[in-house]
């Protein structure tokens, strides 16, 4: 589902050059709930980042469902990323200016999607995370928890097979850590959704079908 | 994406108001500043109907106690010695209306079956090619007018149209209490394209010029035309001719093409403090949008990146920041249009609708350019922003 080849990431500035990855070499099969581990500044992110096509590798080759990735800046890799990629992030990125159901519609904005029907998709999405009641608030107003199932909603909108997850729990308490962590099992077993979470909890990480943990961007287990 | 983008507008109603009210204000002012020019402008366009260059004015004062026969003698006189001049072509002598000078002589009736106002001017039969008029129907005054029995006049295209459009004008009678001819009626012998005789901006007016002899008393001004680069002792030589003749010194000469100068500088000066102010006014309003768009896209860095890693393309971020600005852009502009609509609705002042029409369609138009503008650069960076980068920056 995803391959990375001999995947090098280097930061540059005028004087340092930065090792962020090193030779990946990782092959994620769908329906697969797969968690990377690592300590912080070991390179989880940026890998998550160019599995989620917002970032570039250095060296080496990406490809998602067989579209090997050539060109990270076109449309079509932002079209790519909107109907196959779902993102779910530490901080939820919730658009405060925005009502619970208008962010969720979010990713439906992107594509040729009518009104009527963006709004009925992102209804059938909130109520798959309990957040039915809830459409019309802000996210100001909502809860850790409820903002991170808020994003997760807004994930799985689109319907994509793969979600991404950028410590997902790292913000919430283990109760609502729990609850987000049981609604992405939920959708990788119900759903067969392939799902790749940035972690630093153990106790969460034990809960996916395979992990894999990074040490100053190289993969050691 | 407009529903979209409406959403968030009216969801940041509170942060968008200051810059609802800029726009609101700045089309106001400008509204203001371009009714003045274009009401102006398009008055300026209308061709003035008559030659300033070239053709001179002397007032002179007619005694009360004149004795006719001398006077008409004087003034042939006058005329034959001025024509003797070299350098004069022609001489006519007219009321002491005259082209710039503010003064007007109106009259009205309603007899006629149309309201009729106009303005009236008495001049004698030279004053056709002296002014350099254009007759585009009949015929200006001839001397065997004074044996008519009717008043004959010359009447503008404007009140030919008011009154006569498509009908046959010329030799038309009609009632205009100006003389005791039979039931008060004069015939139209002519029509003049244009007379703007209070200056290049002012409105067209309807025009009557009425025939009276050169003789005639009522005719205390006359018009010098003169030849192309006349030498600058021509004056002198007029001046010494006016008052051998009339033996009096109490008269003016003055070119009409210095007189034409004098009342435009009246409105130039007004429509370029006018421009000024609403060029600095622009540029004031532009380096709001900048600077407003400039901290919207900092701030919203984050959001940026989200949207561009849910599928956005750089385009779409570029379009999402220019129609949030033109969206804002928009409702001032509907806000201040209700406001300055009330204009042309309750005639507030005595200027044709059209013109606020314009004013407004241009003050939309320049605002638009002007968000249009200041949001392309921005909105073309924060398109440029890294998803990747701004994710990280909450």
């Amino acid at each position: 589902m995803i391959k990375l080849n001999n995947v090098n990431k280097i930061y540059k500035t005028k004087s340092v050059e930065t090792l962020a990855l090193n030779n990946i070499n990782l092959n994620i099969n769908e329906g697969e709930f797969l968690s990377i581990m690592g300590p912080s500044g070991c390179g989880k992110s940026t890998l998550l980042n160019i599995m989620g096509l917002i970032d570039e590798p250095s060296q080496g080759e990406v490809s998602i469902s067989g579209y090997r990735i050539d060109d990270y800046t076109g449309k079509s890799v932002a079209k790519f990323r909107n109907e196959h990629l779902g993102f779910i992030f530490q901080s939820f990125h919730l658009i405060n200016d925005l009502s619970v159901i208008d962010n969720v519609e979010l990713p439906l904005l992107y594509r040729k999607v009518s009104s009527k029907m963006r709004r009925q998709l992102a209804e059938e999405a909130l109520i798959k995370v309990g957040l039915k009641n809830r459409m019309k608030h802000f996210p100001s107003q909502l809860s850790g928890g409820q903002k991170q199932r808020v994003a997760i909603a807004r994930a799985i909108v689109g319907k994509p097979n793969i979600i991404l997850a950028d410590e997902p729990t790292g913000n919430l308490d283990s109760a609502m850590g729990n609850e987000v962590m049981d609604i992405l099992l939920g959708l990788n077993q119900e759903e067969k959704t392939t799902i790749v979470m940035v972690t630093h909890d153990e106790l969460m990480a034990k809960k996916t079908n395979r992990l894999i943990r990074l040490f100053d961007g190289s993969q050691v287990q | 994406m407009t529903k979209h983008i409406f959403t968030l507008i009216w969801n940041k109603k509170k942060k968008n108001f200051l810059l609802l009210l800029e726009i609101f204000f700045a089309f106001l002012i400008l509204f203001g500043v371009f009714t003045f020019v274009i009401s102006n402008l398009r008055n300026y366009i209308t061709p003035l109907g008559f030659d300033t260059e070239n053709v001179w004015l002397a007032r002179m004062e007619v005694p009360q106690d004149v004795d006719s026969a001398d006077f008409a003698q004087m003034r042939q006189l006058l005329r034959t010695e001025l024509e003797a001049i070299p350098e004069v072509e022609q001489v006519s002598y007219t009321i002491n209306i005259t082209p710039f000078s503010n003064s007007a002589w109106q009259n009205g009736t309603d007899e006629n079956g149309f309201d009729l106002n106009a303005r009236i001017i008495q001049n004698d039969e030279y004053y056709e090619e002296t002014g350099g008029l254009n007759i585009i129907e009949g015929r200006w005054f001839i001397k065997d007018d004074v044996h008519s029995k009717y008043k004959p006049v010359v009447i503008s295209k404007m009140l030919r149209d008011l009154g006569w459009r498509g009908k046959p004008v010329i030799d038309s009678l009609f009632i205009f209490n100006y003389d005791d001819g039979p039931d008060n009626q004069v015939k139209i012998v002519g029509v003049v394209d244009h007379y703007k005789y209070m200056g290049e901006f002012t409105e067209e007016y309807n025009m009557i010029f009425i025939y009276e002899p050169t003789t005639s008393t009522n005719l205390d001004c006359m018009y010098i035309r003169v030849k192309d680069n006349a030498s600058p002792t021509l004056e002198e030589q007029i001046n010494k001719t006016i008052a051998a003749i009339t033996k009096r010194n109490d008269f003016i000469i003055q070119t009409l093409e210095s007189q034409r100068k004098r009342k435009s500088r009246q409105t130039w000066i007004p429509i370029g403090i006018l421009l000024g102010i609403g060029s600095f006014l622009i540029i004031n309003v532009a380096l709001g949008l900048f600077g407003v768009l400039w901290y919207n896209i900092n701030k919203r860095r984050p959001e940026i990146g989200l949207r561009r890693t849910l599928g956005a393309t750089k385009s779409d971020i570029a379009r999402q920041f220019i129609g949030e600005i033109l969206m804002v852009a928009f409702f001032g502009i509907i806000l201040a249009a209700f406001f300055t609509m009330q204009f042309p609705m309750m005639k507030l002042f005595d200027i044709e609708n059209i013109n606020y029409y314009y004013a407004m369609l241009i003050s939309a138009g320049v605002i638009i350019l002007l968000v249009l503008l200041c949001s392309f650069y921005p909105s073309r960076q924060a398109a440029l922003i890294n998803p990747a980068i701004a994710l990280h920056e909450d």
